[in-house]
């Protein structure tokens, strides 16, 4: 099974936020960007069904600041290949990123693509929804355990209130993935560094997307709190308001 | 004749048996990956046996004990000349009317004394053991046993070289008695041989058997006794030596390098530095190292002492396989559990009571640094990894918020990126992001504000200094920050380097040199006792109390620094009461090693922080614990907390009493 | 194009999701605007349940064995089906697992504008839609032009009561088209049953990352069991092991109404807040004074949880 992984770095929620003087974007100077949690556990997954069934696992994502390591990274805890791509115009929506990564693929003879289920900047929607329609291909989203079934996939799909719901598919295929079945392993600096040493990144020029619908961006602001909280002081305040909602 | 004849092939015999072991010693050590032990050679040796003279390591602790063993040191080391007295005896005929004059007279009064110290010591310990079966010498349920150990091999060892001790020394004192009953007389210079012989002498009948049974007994059992020298924790005697002499003389905070990159730190027993093999060999099996080691205090799984046993054991019983490669003992699981590795503070104190110069705590770290390549880490510990590599500090928080601290401040402290200063202020992760221990960095920088110190520091360039990074294991990501730090460091125009933290100290100091930083670094006790020795700052409001203080790990045992703070707690006004457990034997708060970024293990009864405070709180009368550690502050605080004695005790940093006594006015 | 809004209603078991009933309350004012119907999809599902969608002016049913149960193919081809048949000028679609698998790739299909984690639309111009991103943290206000366009909306930003309207729309019954049955539907996996219901529960003590360990949950158990209170988590925890699955609160967790919702250390993203944004009262406890929280709780305390708890609990033992 040939698996790829696309990746996509968002801004770091650690960090303060801020608008830029445009007043429609984030304050470059300001933001850190980090590996979309999501797109994380995507790639755990995949070095899941690697060790549980010997498929091949490539790592894509966009060039751009730090994603050398990021990309190393996904090497040292498994990957096979790793895939910058360059040659793209900066990216503002997902849609754009969607064609650059549907064109990588298409070559790529890939089985099955994951990918996280969402991240916190999709605002025109999501990376492998998208990939999967450009493609023609199934997908499902909200996926929490990907397992080999005859030549396709077994997946679970979350719905709320704990609900599971079990699919079949067939491939090649697209998934969104919640979460892996553990916890994303830890890439040990000593051996990013070695496979930084030993390996060199696949490249692949892209040009710049087409048209699309248009979706401007007209202001960005945070949200209003409107009232918001009452700030309390003390725990003392704290107890009166447990009081006077009858619960002590 | 046949006799001698007899003792001869038999000698030949055991002396092969033992050298087939001695033999396997060699290259079950030899085994090991490379370490470099060979400086200064004559120096090594010299000391050691001086040291070993003196029984100095052995006086670290359990002082009683200590006694009975230094009988049985020195009865036994003279006991070799004995032994060839003996033989001689035994093969030249007329020895004993060679064998005459003042020399020999003062030879044979050791003799019988030192054979009564050596029978009293045996006595002593054989009854410790199996009479008074103390808690120290056993083993808690949740640390891994090698199976022999388990079944009481420890025991039948030692059960073994007593009971050989016994009758080697007790037949020959009991021969020597029969030899001067024989003779009818007693001899001055053999006080209690003469004593024993008065009643032997009128089984007159039989003192000739007698006294050739006697010599067998005492000089056979000794070459049987050698082919099981390498089986037997007895092999100290020779090993320790060796051990104590080739140690690790570098700095005690310097870890030393990994020695192949793409594949570091030891997953199986070939895989250790030679010199944690030996260490096997040399362990007495005594469990002082478990004794003072604070996980295994706290009910965690990890035991040093089993940790070397289990070894020893494994070298019995697969040793031959090893050196013929034709087998590989897996450390983990076999010597040791995975959550007994991680539950190593890294705190020093094994290393540092150990009678034979063994570090358990170095095999701990190599094999975290295996563990940590593979993948073997807690998911909590690689969380916080990763937002060290990420960000530059433990807390998982935004590298931009790391000098938040200082803008609250009403003085700008200066950038010393951008500025010239004399003190490079070091700040460290817990003092820039913790919430107690910002408040104490705000206190320290107005103090040296108002002292009129030029200091300034890295605001958002500083990233953590690494050392705990290192003592988990991760050396990349430790090389990773050092050189980030170094380089921010480069850029920079200081004169000396002060830091807060004692990890930040230990490594700067220690370590940071070999990557190419070299220049004076201080705790900023150093700097504080300075400034009030020099006037800048004036002590005018003194405190009154008592006041206890807790030597932190890295500043103490590591460094050899416990006489500052204490002179700045004086200077305070505040009267000093040890706790028990201070200076080099100080008990570890529980929090390096990474601990405190890992969860509690399930098995632990009480924190290694909250035993520290019963301590404390034993001395009597004692208001202030003092800790000149950001970790320090946190742990205790919290440990004063969860056991309810906050009207009891208050923790405080040095930095606060200072403040304080001064008193701090902007 | 029409000036139709078309709703794609959710339902699970046999009943609708709130998410439908909220996505019509948005509809009826955004119809307003347009001057179009609500056409409400309802794809696979009962006959009967139609009598519930009364705010829709019609209901274009799909049924067929393919769409019995959700499945992102069968229901993305019943989907395009009804909006070639519609032709709205904005679709809405509940920001949803069952809604994430039909929005972005309709939107793509049709190469119209898709605005996600929606908060509000507004057609008095052009069509505007707010994102919620970042966490919670920004609201991102797009233009999507005149339409065609695709909205997922955030559950729990309207009431669904106003979306709520029994009736009697008429509806048009259209059988699912062939796909080529590349995703399957095997079974449904019933929730597992917990120790404790906390949907049930009168007052939540509820952690988020800000606890940071397994161990220090501790101090919030002490706290519920002050409160005869339940302990619930955040997505993170559950997916640490931290708490089992029964006391996760969110959009795949449960969805709770405590009287009292006491939320430690939880930042408040979108995805959280789905889940507990009805409680009667929320009281948030958070270091970070600008964490999204604070704009939805009732209460909030700027101040480190550990010692809070200590102090509340010791305070209402005291009591």
């Amino acid at each position: 099974m040939k698996i790829a992984v696309l990746l996509k770095r968002v801004p770091d929620l650690v960090e303060d936020l801020v608008v830029d003087a445009s007043g429609k974007a984030l304050d470059a100077d300001e933001v850190k960007l980090t590996l979309n949690e999501f797109d994380d556990h995507a790639l755990e997954e995949a070095l899941l069904l690697k060790e549980s069934v010997g498929a091949s696992v490539a790592a894509i994502a966009l060039e751009g600041e730090d994603v050398d390591k990021m990309l190393f990274t996904a090497l040292a805890k498994g990957a096979d290949q790793a895939i910058k791509v360059t040659g793209v115009a900066p990216v503002e929506r997902n849609l754009q990123l969607a064609r650059v990564f549907a064109k990588v693929v298409e070559e790529g003879g890939y089985d099955l693509l994951l990918t996280g289920v969402q991240a916190t900047d999709d605002r025109d929607g999501q990376v492998g929804a998208m990939v999967a329609a450009l493609l023609e291909r199934p997908f499902v989203s909200v996926v929490t355990s990907v397992l080999p079934e005859g030549e396709g996939v077994k997946i679970l799909k979350e719905y709320a209130g704990g609900v599971m719901a079990e699919f079949e598919v067939s491939l090649p295929s697209v998934l969104g993935i919640q979460a892996a079945r553990q916890a994303p392993r830890y890439a040990p600096v000593s051996k990013v560094r070695q496979v930084q040493q030993d390996s060199t990144l696949e490249t692949v020029d892209c040009g710049a997307a087409e048209g699309m619908p248009g979706m401007s961006v007209v202001v960005m602001t945070p949200p209003e709190r409107g009232e918001g909280a009452q700030m309390l002081d003390s725990v003392e305040e704290v107890i009166e308001v447990l009081a006077s909602k009858g619960v002590i | 004749m046949p006799e001698r004849i007899a003792f001869i092939a038999l000698a030949v015999l055991c002396f092969a048996l033992a050298f087939s072991g001695f033999r396997r010693i060699y290259g079950l050590v030899a085994s090991g990956s490379k370490a470099d032990r060979s400086d200064r050679l004559i120096r090594r040796f010299v000391t050691a046996l001086i040291d070993i003279g003196l029984q100095k390591p052995i006086f670290k602790t359990r002082p009683i004990v200590g006694v009975f063993h230094a009988f049985i040191f020195f009865g036994f080391s003279f006991y070799l000349l004995v032994n060839v007295a003996d033989v001689l005896e035994a093969y030249v005929p007329n020895f004993r009317e060679i064998a005459a004059g003042p020399a020999f007279s003062a030879f044979n009064l050791f003799s019988d004394l030192f054979s009564v110290f050596v029978l009293t010591g045996m006595v002593f310990f054989l009854v410790r053991r199996f009479g008074a079966k103390p808690k120290e010498l056993e083993f808690d349920a949740n640390v891994k046993l090698h199976p022999s150990v388990a079944a009481g091999g420890v025991r039948r060892d030692s059960l073994i070289v007593g009971i050989f001790i016994l009758i080697h020394v007790g037949s020959r004192w009991l021969g020597t008695a029969f030899h001067l009953a024989s003779s009818g007389h007693v001899d001055p210079f053999m006080p209690t041989a003469s004593l024993l012989s008065i009643p032997l002498r009128s089984f007159e009948s039989v003192h000739e058997i007698a006294i050739h049974v006697c010599w067998w007994l005492a000089m056979g059992l000794i070459l049987c006794f050698l082919p099981y020298f390498p089986r037997s924790k007895h092999l100290h005697l020779m090993v320790a030596p060796l051990n104590l002499a080739l140690n690790k003389q570098t700095p005690r905070g310097r870890l030393e390098k990994v020695s192949d990159a793409g594949s570091p730190g030891a997953g199986s027993l070939s895989d250790l530095p030679w010199p944690s093999l030996l260490d096997g060999y040399a362990c007495i099996m005594c469990n002082r190292c478990q004794g003072v080691c604070p996980a295994h205090t706290s009910g965690a799984p990890l035991s040093p002492a089993a940790l070397e046993i289990n070894k020893r054991y494994l070298y019995t019983e697969k040793g031959k396989a090893v050196v013929e490669g034709s087998a590989t003992v897996s450390l983990l699981d076999e010597a040791i559990t995975t959550d007994a590795v991680w539950s190593c503070t890294t705190c020093y104190a094994c290393v540092r009571i150990c009678p034979v110069g063994n570090e358990p705590m170095a095999d701990l770290i190599e094999m975290r640094r295996a563990m940590v390549f593979d993948g073997n880490a807690p998911d909590e510990l690689s969380e916080v990894l990763r937002g060290l590599d990420e960000k530059g500090n433990s807390f998982v928080e935004s590298a931009r918020k790391r000098a938040r601290w200082a803008k609250a401040l009403d003085f700008k402290i200066p950038d010393a990126r951008k500025e010239k200063v004399e003190y490079l202020w070091f700040v460290g992760d817990f003092a820039s992001y913790d919430p107690q221990c910002r408040e104490v960095s705000q206190k320290v920088a107005r103090i040296l504000q108002q002292a009129g110190v030029s200091f300034g520091i890295l605001y958002e360039g500083e990233r953590s200094a690494g050392n705990d990074v290192r003592r988990v294991g991760e050396e990349g990501l430790f090389e990773a920050l050092a050189e980030h730090n170094i380089a921010v460091l480069e850029e920079c125009d200081f004169q000396k380097v002060f830091t807060t933290d004692p990890h930040t100290f230990n490594t700067l100091k220690n370590e940071y040199p070999s990557l190419g930083f070299e220049r004076e670094v201080l705790h900023y006790s150093h700097l504080l006792l300075d400034l009030i020795k020099t006037g800048k700052i004036r002590l005018e409001s003194m405190l009154s109390g008592r006041a206890t203080y807790h030597d932190p790990c890295y500043l103490g045992r590591y460094n050899g620094e416990f006489d500052t703070p204490r002179a700045l707690i004086a200077a305070c006004g505040l009267e000093l009461h040890e706790m028990p457990r201070h200076r080099e034997n100080s008990f570890c708060c529980g929090a390096g090693g990474g601990r405190i970024w890992m969860p509690d293990h399930d098995d632990v009864t009480e924190r290694p922080s909250e035993n520290r405070i019963r301590e404390a709180l034993g001395v009597g009368g004692v208001k202030h614990f003092v800790v000149a550690c950001p970790k320090d502050l946190t742990m205790y605080r919290d440990a004063v907390k969860t056991s309810g004695n906050e009207e009891k005790i208050q923790v405080s940093d040095i930095a606060d009493l200072v403040a304080e006594a001064m008193p701090l006015q902007i | 194009m029409t000036q139709d809004i078309l709703v794609v209603a959710e339902h699970l078991k046999g009943s609708f999701e709130d998410t439908t009933f909220e996505l019509l309350a948005v509809a009826r004012k955004v119809a307003a605007q347009t001057g179009g119907r609500i056409v409400v999809a309802l794809i696979g599902g009962e006959p009967s349940m139609c009598s519930e969608l009364g705010a829709a002016g019609k209901v274009v049913n799909v049924t067929g064995e393919a769409v019995v149960n959700f499945n992102p193919e069968s229901h993305g081809a019943a989907l395009d089906a009804v909006f070639e048949a519609v032709k709205p000028r904005m679709t809405m679609v509940g920001y949803t697992s069952m809604g994430m698998d039909l929005a972005s790739t309709l939107a793509v299909k049709k190469e119209i504008p898709h605005a996600a984690f929606c908060v509000e639309v507004d057609v008095s111009g052009t069509i505007n839609a707010v994102s919620q991103l970042y966490g919670g943290k920004m609201n991102v206000t797009s233009d999507l032009g005149e339409g065609p366009c695709i909205v997922s909306m955030l559950p729990g930003t309207a009431s669904p009561d106003d979306g709520r309207v029994s009736g009697n729309p008429p509806v048009e019954q259209i059988e699912v088209p062939e796909t080529d049955g590349k995703v399957r539907f095997s079974r449904l996996i019933e929730a597992e049953s917990g120790d404790v219901d906390i949907t049930a529960k009168e007052v939540l003590v509820a952690v988020g990352r800000g606890i940071g360990g397994k161990d220090d949950i501790e101090v919030a158990e002490e706290l519920a069991e002050a409160l005869d209170a339940a302990v619930a988590g955040s997505r993170p925890l559950i997916d640490a092991g931290w708490l089992p699955k029964s006391r996760q609160v969110g959009k795949s967790g449960l969805k709770v109404a405590p009287k009292v919702y006491i939320a430690l250390g939880i930042s408040g993203a979108p995805e959280h807040l789905e889940g507990m944004k009805s409680s009667g009262t929320i009281i948030a406890i958070n270091t970070d004074k600008n964490a999204p929280i604070f704009a939805v709780a009732h209460y909030g305390l700027n101040e480190d949880l550990f010692d809070v708890c200590e102090e509340l609990t010791e305070a209402i033992n005291e009591r």
